[in-house]
C-alpha cells in the first residue's frame, strides 16, 4: 500500500501526467496571486509551473540573461523543452519586474495559444481593489472570447467554494504544526503544498482529508524538537528541508509561496464573486513584492509567535532582488526581537548544497545544544 | 549600532558627513566634462539644490528615478533622487566605502550596485533627513523597495504609486486617481496647503522646458553637436521638469545647440553610436575611449516619454501616461529603438549592461533583435560603474576595439 504522504510526492513527480489526465485544457501559472478560481470556473485546469523538470537553462539564459531568478529561468526552460506542450498557455501575474520580462520572452519565443499578463497593484487600498477587480473582469472576458464560453457567477461561486475547501484543509495541516510536537515533517508539508497547486483540487482535497485523519491519529514524537520557520522567496528545496530535519530540528512553518502564503484566508462566498476574489488576493498579499516591507515583516512576526519558532531560516533564490533587498531590514528587526536568523542564498537546483549543509548544521547545532 | 535607524537626524551633521566624504575623495569640481554654458548652469543649479536640501527648514522628498517631480515641486518641496546622488559619488570614485559598508551589513552583492551604493550612503547618514519618501516602481521594483526601507530608517512618511504596465484607459484612470490622492496625502502629512494652481504652474514650467528639450533633440538629428547629447542625458537624469530654473537650463542648451548648428564643421559626419543602458560620466575611461572614435548619443533622453508635453487641462492623466511610457516594456522599447535608429541615423549600438540591472539584461536580447532587423552593428558590454569588483576596463577594451573596427569598415 502506498503511504498516504507518498501520494502527494507522486502527484508532484508525475505532475504533467497528473494535470493532463484531467482531460480538460490546462493553463500554467507562476504566482500564488493568480486567481485559480477563475480558470477553474472556465473549465480549465490551472497548475503551477515549478521549474523543477528543466534539464538545461542555457537557452532560457540567452533569451533573458543568465543572472536571473533561477525559478523563472528554469520555468522558461521547461517551456522551451516542451514539458508544457500539452497546456494551452500561461497566465503571468505582475508580481515582479522579472515576471514581466519572462512574460515578454514566453509570449514572443514560445507563443502558446493563450498567454495573459495580469496586472496586480502593489498597494492595498479601496482603489487598488477596484482596479484589480477590473483587471479580473478583463481577464474573464479574454478567456470567454478565446474559449467561446461564458464564465457564470454560479461557476465562479462553485469554484470559490472548492478552493476554500482546499484552504480549510491546508489550514488544518498548519494547525497541527503549531503543536509542540508537530506530527508533520517539513518534507511532508513541502510535498503537500506543491501537490495543492497541481490543478486537481477535488482529488487533492480528498487525499489531504485522508492524510489529515491519519496524521491526527499518529502518536506525537516524544522529543520536543527545535522549531524552525523558513521564510523567503520561492522555496522548493527538498534537499535543504532534509538537511534541516536531519539535525533533529523540525520545520514548523514556511512563510513562502509553497507554504502558508498559499493557504491563508478564505474568499467570501456571499459577495459578488469577482469582488470577493479581488479583495482576497490583494488582502492576502504579504510577499516582498508589496511596497511596504512591514506588511511582510509583521506577518512574519505573527507566524514566528504562532508557530513558536526557535530559529528562522531566510532563504532566497539568487537574483531575487525584492527578497534580497528586504533581507537586511527584516533581519535587523528580527534580531532586535532576539530572533536568530540564518540567511541562505541558493539556486532552484541547488549546486552548492554541501556548503549550505555546513552552515545549516553549524547554525542549528549552536542553537539546539 | 543599528544601521536601519538613523539616530542623528540633524541635517547639519548629515551635511558634515557628506562634506567629509567629498573632501576625502578630493572632489574639487563637480562640473560636467563638457564646455557648454548649459553644463555650468546645471552644475550650479544642482549644487544650489543639494545644499538647500540640507537646510533645516527645507522640505525634502526622497524620490526614485522617474518620479513625476512636478507633483513634488507643486508642494514646494525639493526632490532628492536617492539613486542619482550615489551615481554622482561613483562618478568621482567615492563609492567604494559605501559599497563596503553595505557588504558589512548583509546587503547581497547580487543586488544592482547603484542601489547598494545608495543604501551605503544612507547607512553612512550622508543624505539630508527626508520629510517624506516617495516611490512609483520606476525604474525597477528594487529601487522602490529601497525607498520604502529608507523611509523606515528615517521614520519618515512613505507614499507610493503603483504604476501599471499596459497603456489603456483603465490604467490611465487608475494612475491619475492615485496621483490626485497622493497630492492630498502628502499635503496632509506635511501639514501644508495644496492648491491646484500650484500644480498648473509647475506643469507650465515643465512644458516650457520640454519645448526647448524637444527642439534641441531635433537639432541633434542633423548635426554633430559636441557635448549636447551628454547634456541631454544629464537633464533627463536630473528630472527637474517643473521649476523655472530648468526652463532656463533647457533654453540655454537649445540656444547653444542652435549656434553650433550654424557652423559648417558641425554638419553630421562620421559614425554615430547610440548608447543604450547605463552610461558613465563623460570623463570615464570607456566614454573617452569610444568618443575618440565615434560620436555617441544616448538612448534614454530620446524615449517617447521624454517628448511628451503635459496637458494643462488634465495634468494628472498626462503625467500618468508619461509614467506608463517610462516603464520597461519590450514592445514599446523595440518600437522606440527602431524609430530612434531611423530618425538619428544610428550606425551602431552599445548595449551597456550594468551588473544587477536585470531589466536591462533581460531586454538586451530584444534590443539586439532590432539591431538585426535594421542591420545595425551592436556591442553588448557587461560593466559596473559603481562597484569596481565587477568591472575592469581591460575586460571590455578588446571588445570595444573590435566593435569600433567593424564600425569603421562598415561602409566598405
Amino acid at each position: 500500500m502506498i503511504e498516504q504522504a507518498e501520494i502527494f510526492a507522486l502527484m508532484n513527480r508525475n505532475r504533467a501526467e497528473f494535470v493532463k489526465s484531467a482531460g480538460r485544457p490546462a493553463i500554467g501559472w507562476l504566482s500564488i496571486y493568480t486567481p485559480e478560481e477563475i480558470l477553474d470556473a472556465a473549465g480549465l485546469v490551472p497548475f503551477r509551473i515549478t521549474g523543477e523538470f528543466a534539464q538545461n537553462t542555457s537557452e532560457a539564459g540567452s533569451m533573458l540573461c543568465s543572472n536571473f531568478c533561477s525559478y523563472l529561468l528554469h520555468s522558461l526552460s521547461e517551456g522551451i523543452e516542451g514539458i508544457y506542450d500539452f497546456a494551452d498557455g500561461m497566465v503571468i501575474v505582475d508580481e515582479c519586474d522579472w515576471r514581466k520580462r519572462l512574460y515578454e520572452a514566453w509570449k514572443k519565443q514560445l507563443n502558446p495559444p493563450f498567454t495573459y499578463f495580469l496586472e496586480l497593484p502593489k498597494v492595498i487600498t479601496p482603489e487598488s481593489k477596484a482596479y484589480f477587480r477590473l483587471q479580473l473582469k478583463k481577464w474573464v472576458a479574454a478567456l470567454e472570447s478565446h474559449y467561446q464560453i461564458q464564465i457564470t457567477g454560479e461557476a465562479l461561486r462553485r469554484s470559490i467554494s472548492l478552493h476554500n475547501e482546499t484552504r480549510t484543509l491546508l489550514q488544518r495541516l498548519y494547525k497541527l504544526r503549531q503543536s509542540d510536537r508537530s506530527p508533520v515533517t517539513g518534507m511532508e508539508a513541502l510535498q503537500i503544498m506543491k501537490a495543492a497547486t497541481a490543478g486537481r483540487k477535488e482529488e487533492f482535497n480528498r487525499e489531504l482529508a485522508r492524510f489529515l485523519d491519519d496524521v491526527e491519529a499518529r502518536n506525537e514524537p516524544q522529543a520536543k524538537p527545535h522549531r524552525v520557520l523558513v521564510c523567503g522567496s520561492y522555496f522548493d528545496q527538498p534537499e535543504l528541508v532534509e538537511i534541516i530535519e536531519q539535525t533533529g530540528a523540525r520545520i514548523v512553518c514556511e512563510d513562502t509561496s509553497i507554504g502558508i502564503k498559499y493557504a491563508e484566508g478564505r474568499i467570501e462566498e456571499n459577495e459578488d464573486p469577482l469582488t470577493a476574489i479581488a479583495d482576497y488576493y490583494l488582502e492576502k498579499a504579504t510577499c516582498a513584492r508589496m511596497y511596504d516591507s512591514d506588511i511582510r515583516l509583521n506577518h512574519l512576526l505573527d507566524l514566528i509567535e504562532t508557530y513558536k519558532a526557535d530559529s528562522v531560516i531566510y532563504f532566497t533564490l539568487k537574483f531575487c532582488d525584492i527578497y534580497l533587498m528586504d533581507y537586511p531590514y527584516v533581519m535587523s528587526r528580527l534580531q532586535q526581537q532576539g530572533i536568530s536568523v540564518l540567511f541562505i542564498e541558493g539556486e532552484q537546483q541547488m549546486s552548492n548544497i554541501q556548503s549550505i549543509k555546513t552552515r545549516v548544521q553549524t547554525f542549528l547545532e549552536t542553537r539546539m545544544f | 549600532m543599528n544601521l536601519f535607524e538613523v539616530t542623528d537626524s540633524d541635517r547639519k551633521s548629515q551635511y558634515r558627513n557628506m562634506s567629509e566624504v567629498l573632501e576625502a575623495c578630493r572632489i574639487q569640481d563637480l562640473s560636467s566634462s563638457t564646455n557648454l554654458k548649459a553644463s555650468r548652469i546645471r552644475s550650479l543649479l544642482n549644487a544650489y539644490r543639494l545644499s538647500k536640501a540640507y537646510e533645516p527648514d527645507s522640505k525634502v522628498a526622497y524620490v526614485v528615478e522617474q518620479f513625476p517631480n512636478e507633483l513634488v515641486y507643486a508642494l514646494g518641496m525639493i526632490p532628492w533622487n536617492i539613486e542619482s546622488m550615489a551615481i554622482l559619488l561613483a562618478q568621482h570614485g567615492c563609492a567604494d566605502s559605501f559599497i563596503n559598508l553595505t557588504q558589512q551589513n548583509n546587503v547581497s552583492r547580487d543586488i544592482c550596485s547603484f542601489l547598494r551604493g545608495s543604501l551605503g550612503v544612507i547607512m553612512a547618514n550622508c543624505y539630508p533627513n527626508p520629510d517624506i519618501v516617495l516611490a512609483n516602481d520606476q525604474p525597477c521594483d528594487c529601487l522602490s523597495k529601497l525607498a520604502n526601507i529608507t523611509s523606515k530608517n528615517y521614520r519618515s512618511p512613505f507614499f507610493s504609486i503603483s504604476t501599471p504596465t499596459e497603456l489603456n484607459e483603465d490604467t490611465l484612470d487608475y494612475l491619475a486617481g492615485q496621483q490626485r490622492r497622493l497630492m492630498k496625502d502628502m499635503a496632509a502629512a506635511l501639514n501644508m496647503e495644496f492648491n491646484e494652481a500650484d500644480l498648473d504652474r509647475t506643469v507650465g514650467h515643465s512644458n516650457e522646458a520640454r519645448e526647448y528639450y524637444c527642439k534641441t533633440l531635433e537639432l541633434l538629428r542633423d548635426y554633430r553637436l559636441p557635448g549636447v547629447a551628454r547634456e541631454m542625458l544629464e537633464i533627463f537624469g536630473m528630472n527637474a521638469f517643473g521649476i523655472p530654473e530648468n526652463v532656463q537650463l533647457c533654453k540655454t542648451l537649445y540656444q547653444e545647440a542652435l549656434e553650433m548648428s550654424k557652423k559648417p564643421e558641425n554638419k553630421r559626419s562620421g559614425k554615430r553610436v547610440l548608447w543604450a543602458g547605463q552610461a558613465p560620466d563623460g570623463s570615464h575611461e570607456i566614454m573617452q575611449y569610444v568618443e575618440k572614435e565615434v560620436e555617441v548619443i544616448f538612448w534614454a533622453p530620446l524615449w517617447n516619454s521624454n517628448m511628451m508635453k503635459l496637458d494643462p487641462d488634465d495634468p494628472y492623466r498626462s503625467i500618468a501616461q508619461r509614467a506608463i511610457e517610462y516603464h520597461w516594456h519590450m514592445e514599446r522599447f523595440q518600437a522606440n529603438l527602431a524609430e530612434v535608429c531611423d530618425t538619428y541615423g544610428i550606425d551602431g549600438i552599445v548595449i551597456s549592461n550594468a551588473w544587477g540591472c536585470r531589466n536591462m539584461l533581460a531586454l538586451s536580447p530584444m534590443l539586439r533583435e532590432v539591431c538585426g532587423e535594421k542591420k545595425i552593428k551592436y556591442l553588448t558590454i557587461n560593466v559596473d560603474f559603481m562597484d569596481r569588483n565587477n568591472y575592469a576596463f581591460n575586460h571590455v577594451k578588446n571588445r570595444i576595439d573590435a566593435f569600433l573596427e567593424i564600425l569603421k569598415q562598415s561602409h566598405l
